[in-house]
């Protein structure tokens, strides 16, 4: 099977796979949100020691958190690239036909790849750390007060865990269909984009039809084990905040005011 | 008197039921069932044998209102499966399990998982731990309790969808052909645990399929053909009938039939079910 990091449970018993769901996903939040915003190259560096800090108090292995980026290399390097040349602000540094590198073009790209990769492995240490179960009750059980506007919740909670339950098992039939193609004779890493892009249209069909057809048995094995019964519904696991939340919220509040200091050069370190 | 008690212990009660599938206009476009009246009743295992197409997959969707019946009636437990506002009712004591293990968990962690029928049905947490217990211990998966189920094997994947719905304590165990994509290890574990639950726990038990040799061990045995019940009894009466099996598509254990073939050459064999019982009396032949 194929390996898929991203999103994955790493079990453990560390103080972070313990600390509340709802917590978690706060501070997950807010920690994008201070990604979002930060500018300057040493803030990043703090952010990168934080990230660091917290997989090790997690005990998930700091090799498997740098393997989530993996995923999104891609996507890292073309919107590097791409912003590399864009900004022409600064001190030219080369230029040829209709390209110029600017050292604040240089800035912006590592700037944005930096943030894209924090991103992702701040999000994943939350996969890393919380099984999808955890991970969407705490989203219902945030997602309370549209509760009271009518918005269904608890419907968008299962679909949310029917989908990460569903992932491996989709990724494996990928690799089967594939299989199945290459025994026929069909070739995916040969040609131009939009060859290996049409090749892959033999595979993209069955797999849709395959998950439509799981979507119609689930449908019924959701129904057999009487969905939506009562309102009423009864809750196995029952998250309840602990001192560990509080103090994990303390840890990070200070360092995101930590991080605005350094961005915004608080101690004229730089 | 006499006739009270006997309905005391059936557990569902089919009354001449027919259901056509039909398309948008309501024309009946393919053949459900017809005319089945049955009678399953509490702590019986019984085995509803059919070739693809036969119908006996419907007759599980009818058993809990997932279809519901153009003519005739489905009871369980004297509640009828139209009745709307009980539906929950007779859906949490038949407890249904599918073909595809895969396609019928919800959580990525068993015990979630187990939980999940108990909770939409409002059980209190407490409650909910010592079902899931039971319910592991049950299919003997216990240590599994907080793993995932995709490094599970089929009939562990099986055996987990089983304690799943065990979790919602049901009447009836109906299994929906959920040996028929396991393996020959798979398919002995779940049918081990089948047993076992009907033996030991008194559990009803409606196994659904087309292998044969997992009719053997049945109370009753109900073979389906075209939609209808082409035989009803003890597997020794169903599989003595050669020319109707036959005739539904199906074919005899094979002990049933060597034993049936080697009686037409003359042979004084017992009529046998198992390859045991076939063994022990061509050995008393000299």
């Amino acid at each position: 099977m194929r390996e898929v990091s991203f999103g994955q449970y790493y079990p453990s018993n560390s103080a972070v796979h313990k600390m509340d769901a709802r917590v978690k996903l706060l501070l997950t939040i807010a920690f994008i949100v201070m990604v979002f915003l930060v500018k300057s190259l040493y803030a990043y560096i703090a952010i990168g020691v934080f990230i660091l800090l917290t997989t090790l108090v997690s005990r998930v292995p700091v090799l498997k958190v740098l393997k989530s980026i993996k995923a999104i290399i891609f996507i890292v390097v073309i919107m590097s690239i791409i912003n590399l040349f864009a900004n022409a602000e600064g001190k030219v540094l080369c230029s040829w036909w209709i390209f110029t590198i600017t050292d604040g073009g240089i800035i912006t790209a590592v700037n944005l790849a930096l943030r894209l990769i924090f991103l992702v492995m701040g999000t994943s240490l939350l996969t890393y750390t919380t099984t999808p179960m955890e991970l969407t009750d705490g989203m219902e059980s945030l997602m309370y007060p549209l509760k009271l506007i009518k918005v269904p919740t608890h419907d968008i909670a299962i679909i949310m865990s029917i989908a990460l339950r569903f992932i491996p098992i989709l990724m494996e039939e990928v690799d089967k269909i594939m299989m199945a193609q290459k025994a026929r004779g069909a070739c995916f890493d040969r040609g131009g984009l939009l060859q290996r892009a049409k090749a892959l249209l033999p595979v993209l069909i069955p797999l849709f039809v395959s998950a439509f057809r799981r979507a119609d048995e689930l449908a019924l094995a959701l129904d057999a084990r009487c969905y939506n019964a009562t309102p009423n519904r009864t809750k196995y696991k029952k998250a309840t905040l602990a001192i560990r939340d509080l103090i994990a919220t303390l840890i990070t509040g200070i360092f995101i005011v930590l991080v605005v200091a350094i961005n915004n050069n608080f101690w004229g370190l730089y | 008197m006499e006739m009270q008690t006997e309905n005391k212990n059936i557990v569902i009660e089919i009354q001449s039921l027919s259901y056509d599938y039909r398309n948008a206009e309501g024309e009946p476009i393919a053949r459900g069932v017809r005319n089945v009246t049955l009678n399953i009743a509490k702590g019986e295992f019984c085995v509803l044998l059919g070739h693809n197409g036969s119908g006996k997959s419907t007759l599980a969707k009818l058993l809990n209102g997932f279809l519901l019946p153009d003519e005739g009636s489905v009871k369980v437990n004297g509640i009828d499966t139209t009745d709307e506002k009980r539906i929950y009712d007779i859906r949490s004591k038949i407890g249904m399990v599918f073909q595809n293990p895969d396609n019928q968990m919800v959580a990525s962690i068993i015990e979630d998982d187990l939980a999940f029928g108990p909770e939409n049905l409002g059980v209190p947490r407490e409650e909910i731990e010592t079902r899931i217990t039971w319910a592991l211990e049950t299919v003997n998966m216990s240590e599994h309790r907080h793993r995932s189920p995709n490094k599970l094997s089929g009939g562990q994947k099986q055996r987990i969808a089983i304690a799943s719905v065990l979790s919602m304590l049901p009447e009836v165990l109906v299994l929906d052909e959920s040996t028929a994509m396991l393996d020959p290890k798979g398919r002995a574990e779940v049918m081990e645990t089948a047993l076992r639950l009907n033996k030991e726990k008194g559990m009803t038990v409606i196994l659904i399929t087309h292998y044969m040799d997992e009719a053997i061990k049945a109370d009753k045995v109900i073979v389906l053909n075209e939609g209808e019940v082409v035989l009803t009894g003890s597997p020794s009466e169903v599989f003595s009938q050669k020319e109707i099996i036959k005739k539904a598509s199906l074919e005899l254990p094979v002990a049933t039939s060597i034993s049936l073939s080697l009686r037409e050459m003359g042979y004084n064999v017992d009529f046998s079910l198992t390859d045991k019982q076939l063994a022990e009396s061509i050995c008393k032949l000299k």
